[in-house]
């Protein structure tokens, strides 16, 4: 019989300052984890060190201003934050897209939700402790993306290219070529990962039934994105309320079943091989002459009074804008609607009771981009 | 009182401190070499050139490295414990490197070839975990502590699979005097006769090494570095040169225990720069094999880690050493421990495997959608 | 919201509404007094403010709603006319959207947290409370969220609080607490 000693050995909790600057919190972000040996008994996540009020700025910009400033806060997927911004000015203005301008940004868009998850498969990977391979492989896939973006819009992470009404000027010639040469790229790069991570055991030994989260939890703390598909909740903008064409192409919502890290990081797996799927259609449907622009934008825009609130897929969840106008060429009020932020919120309740090391790994699991939740 | 070396007739300690600093020289050099070579090779597995500026091929980078840690200013943290501080890194150091003591790098080279060499070896290293807590209580930095007790941990729970692995060898040796060992090795190496032993001193080597998947110490995306974090300048590279120094000596372990050292495959006959040749391939193979994990795979968890010592590797090393024990006690023919071995080898991998199988329900395509709502929403956008 | 669409509020006719959700809306609001406004994208819904927590929790659990999604929480400030706060609500189950609206006049710029409601609302409340200077009663955690936590005096995102100020207030004199006080 085992008999309880008669004196107890007295144990402090100690405070753990992880971040602002630490290898693995993606950015500035502060999390202060209150740790019983290895095991994290509380957790209380500090943002804000990249607040630079893009909200109050862009009041005090025009419309078009502001496309700058939605880059910036999502700098990994500017191409989906410039869209839910261009497309709520739009739905203000009642400006029609052109149909072509609607397919190049839907092929963007998705190009950039492949470059966005090669990112977090690389930082992922570092997070679970692969030394640099994942990395590199996700940036020879990254790099072959960014170019592409390069040679459309200009610039290779802050592209200002989609305009209300359409798109800042029409795509290189050999658009459809250079799309398809990258996507060869992406796919061996899907491919790599898929044999690197998919199947190692330490990965999944590190990765499976860490950082659970349920359907109704999730739905409750409002996470979006693939973080709560791998709960099981087929949550996806694209396919519950389809913008752009996206009614018009085939594809899968991916969802998990166990809402572990093993399941996030699988389903952005199967998530980039659907965005490839998306892609070669649109490249199929989307003609190839017309016009990128309607055939009169005013010089100046003014927006009717009123508000939308305009939501998009972007690769970490629904990324929304809510933009009030009183008339005029500003917006008297624009709120962003971060992924992140909702996403972050429920990493306390993911991470405690699991051990220092799957912390991060829960955190890295959730992709967050800190200048989103900042903005 | 007269010592040999290499043919030369020299006073025992002259003999004595010649020997030494030429070991010392060669694992410097070797160190410089296994850095260069890790660059390299993890550059290679990466797609990526590595090191091509500094020399022809990049050959000295590591000289570039170590003048550049040299002239970096030693900082010491304003609360750190100054004598824990300051020491820790020689007392990293200091026990690897009287590991090399023992060490028969050829046939007529060793410092000093003791009879309970591998006892001898297995106690020295484990001295170091001293100066990793030395290092991780002195820095006064939560991040150091937590990575000196996890090294703490870590060392102690696989040194007893390193121990009766060597253990196993040793009582088939019949010796723990590793050029007897290695003359024991002419026609078959030990790995032959001893597979299981050679599988579990080689992860029990990677996890004192604190290579990964075993990296949890030093774990850059945990505990930023562990032990090291405070450290800076040439302290750090102490740190650095003990750790692959530490590889090094590991590796020739490894070759001189199971794979015949400089004897297997060509005897000595074949003269002393084969027999350097030989060793280092061996080392060198070892090494690879250690790099290529390290590019490989993540890290463990501290509790997976720790199971995995005391619930996997510590029960099969007991059972090399029984049947070890019995095959010697009734003098059955040596396949029988090849037979064995294999069958523990195949044990460890589908244990291993099996402890972390895949999970069953994967995510995939959600399933048919649910009608659209009867009522009409407002107008969709665009 | 403009002040074209507040006047219309008397005479709004019930019938530009019936396509959209709002008579099931009005069905669970039962007893609050909602006015229903028909936004460009979603139906808008304006409730009075004592009673804005009720009807959000009457939204989640109805059952032909079930609003169970907090997409979004932020507030609009309307200078004169007040502040209003805004949640926009969505269900996983029926893909529906609504927008609710509360406004809050200048002189009480508080309202009761949604945080029972939805976990999620916790830090989109912190972050409006920082930004507009709102008091959400009840608040589980009421400290900064995105600004210093000593900042809370000053609420950016109000109209009153003009750009060029905020390179004044983030140099000297902001009384940081000393490095690892």
């Amino acid at each position: 019989m085992v008999t309880e000693p008669a004196y107890e050995f007295e144990t402090q909790d100690i405070l753990l300052n992880v971040g602002p600057q630490h290898p693995s919190t993606h950015g500035v972000f502060r999390m202060v984890l209150s740790v019983d040996g290895e095991v994290v008994r509380d957790l209380v996540p500090h943002i804000g060190y990249l607040h630079r009020g893009a909200e109050k700025l862009c009041e005090t910009m025009d419309y078009r201003q502001g496309i700058g400033f939605m880059d910036r806060t999502e700098y990994l997927a500017a191409f989906n934050a410039e869209l839910s911004y261009v497309m709520a000015v739009e739905a203000l203005t009642d400006i029609e897209v052109p149909e072509r301008a609607q397919w190049i940004r839907m092929i963007l868009c998705e190009l950039n939700r492949l470059s966005s998850h090669f990112m977090f498969m690389g930082a992922f990977g570092i997070d679970v402790g692969v030394f640099a391979t994942p990395f590199i492989y996700a940036w020879i896939g990254r790099e072959a993306l960014i170019d592409l973006f390069e040679e459309v819009s200009g610039d290779r992470m802050m592209f200002a290219y989609f305009r209300p009404g359409g798109l800042a000027w029409d795509v290189p010639r050999n658009f459809k070529q250079r799309v398809n040469e990258a996507l060869v790229v992406a796919e061996q790069g899907i491919k790599d990962f898929d044999t690197m991570l998919t199947e190692n055991e330490i990965f999944v030994a590190r990765t499976t039934g860490v950082g659970k989260i349920s359907a109704a939890e999730a739905i409750d703390w409002g996470m979006s994105g693939p973080s709560i598909r791998a709960s099981g909740v087929p949550l996806d903008v694209r396919r519950d309320e389809p913008y752009l064409m996206y009614d018009q192409v085939e594809w899968d919502v991916i969802v998990g079943e166990n809402g572990d890290v093993y399941d996030r990081y699988y389903c952005r797996l199967l998530e980039m091989r659907e965005s490839v799927k998306i892609i070669r259609q649109c490249l199929e449907k989307m003609p190839d002459t017309g016009p990128i622009m309607p055939e009169k934008m005013p010089r100046m825009l003014r927006t009717a009074p009123g508000e939308v609130y305009v939501r998009t897929e972007a690769p970490r969840g629904e990324y929304g804008v809510y933009l009030v106008s009183k008339g005029g060429n500003r917006p008297h009020r624009l709120k962003v609607r971060s992924a992140c932020l909702a996403n972050l919120q429920a990493l306390r309740d993911m991470s405690v009771g699991q051990y220092v090391a799957d912390a991060i790994v829960v955190l890295g699991s959730i992709d967050i981009v800190l200048s989103e939740v900042d903005r | 009182m007269n010592a040999d070396l290499f043919g030369l007739e020299l006073n025992v300690w002259a003999d004595a401190a010649i020997r030494l600093v030429m070991v010392v020289t060669l694992m410097t050099v070797v160190v410089m070499g296994y850095t260069y070579l890790e660059r390299k090779i993890i550059a290679r597995f990466n797609r990526r050139l590595g090191p091509t500026k500094t020399g022809p091929w990049g050959l000295l980078q590591a000289v570039a490295d170590a003048l550049k840690l040299v002239g970096k200013e030693d900082l010491r943290p304003r609360s750190a414990d100054p004598w824990t501080f300051e020491l820790g890194p020689y007392m990293i150091f200091i026990p690897i490197f009287m590991g090399f003591v023992i060490v028969p790098f050829i046939a007529d080279f060793h410092i000093r070839l003791l009879d309970l060499g591998l006892i001898y070896f297995v106690a020295i290293s484990s001295v170091s975990i001293v100066g990793w807590v030395m290092a991780g209580w002195g820095s006064d930095n939560r991040y150091a502590m937590l990575g000196a007790l996890r090294s703490v941990a870590q060392g102690i729970s696989y040194e007893l699979p390193l121990v009766l692995s060597l253990l196993a060898v040793g009582m088939y040796a019949g010796s723990f005097n590793l050029g007897v060992i290695i003359a024991g090795q002419d026609v078959v190496p030990n790995i032959v006769w001893q597979p299981m032993a050679a599988f579990i001193f080689f992860i029990a080597a990677l996890a004192e090494l604190n290579r990964t998947p075993f990296d949890i110490p030093l774990g850059e995306s945990e505990v930023v570095g562990g032990p090291f974090v405070e450290y800076s300048g040439i302290r750090w590279s102490m740190f650095q040169l003990g750790e692959y120094a530490s590889i090094f000596i590991m590796s020739l372990v490894f070759s001189a225990v199971f794979l015949g050292g400089w004897m297997w495959p060509f005897g000595e006959d074949l003269g002393r720069w084969f027999q350097v040749l030989l060793s280092g391939i061996k080392a060198g193979g070892f090494f690879f094999v250690v790099v290529w994990i390290r590019i490989s795979v993540p890290r463990m968890r501290i509790d997976q880690l720790m199971g995995y010592s005391w619930k996997v590797l510590l029960p099969l090393a007991l059972v090399q050493v029984l049947v070890n024990g019995l095959v010697m006690v009734n003098g059955w023919h040596e396949v029988t421990l090849l037979i064995s071995g294999l069958v523990g080898v195949a044990v460890l991998v589908t244990v291993t495997g099996r402890v972390v199988a895949a999970p069953s329900v994967r995510p995939g395509p959600a399933r048919p959608l649910m009608p659209t709502p009867a009522i009409a929403q407002g107008e969709a956008v665009s | 919201m403009t002040n074209e669409s507040t006047d219309q509020t008397e005479t709004a006719p019930e019938d530009d509404l019936s396509s959209t959700i709002w008579p099931q809306v009005d069905r669970a609001l039962a007893g609050i007094t909602a006015r229903g406004e028909a936004g460009r994208i979603d139906l808008i819904v304006h409730v009075p403010r004592d009673e804005v927590i009720d009807a959000l929790r009457r939204l989640k659990t109805d059952e032909t709603l079930s609003f169970d999604y907090l997409r979004s929480l932020t507030a609009v400030d309307n200078e004169d006319e007040g502040m209003d706060v805004v949640y926009h609500l969505y269900s996983t189950t029926t893909r529906h959207n609504v927008t609710v609206k509360a406004t809050l006049p200048n002189e009480d710029l508080s309202l009761d947290t949604a945080t029972p409601v939805w976990k999620g609302a916790n830090w989109l409340e912190r972050e409006t409370a920082e930004m507009f200077g709102i008091r959400f009663h009840g608040h589980p955690d009421p400290r900064n969220l995105l600004m210093p936590e000593d900042m809370t005096d000053v609420f950016p995102l109000r109209k009153s609080h003009p750009l060029a100020e905020i390179e004044i207030l983030q140099g000297e004199g902001m009384g940081y607490p000393e490095e690892g006080a």
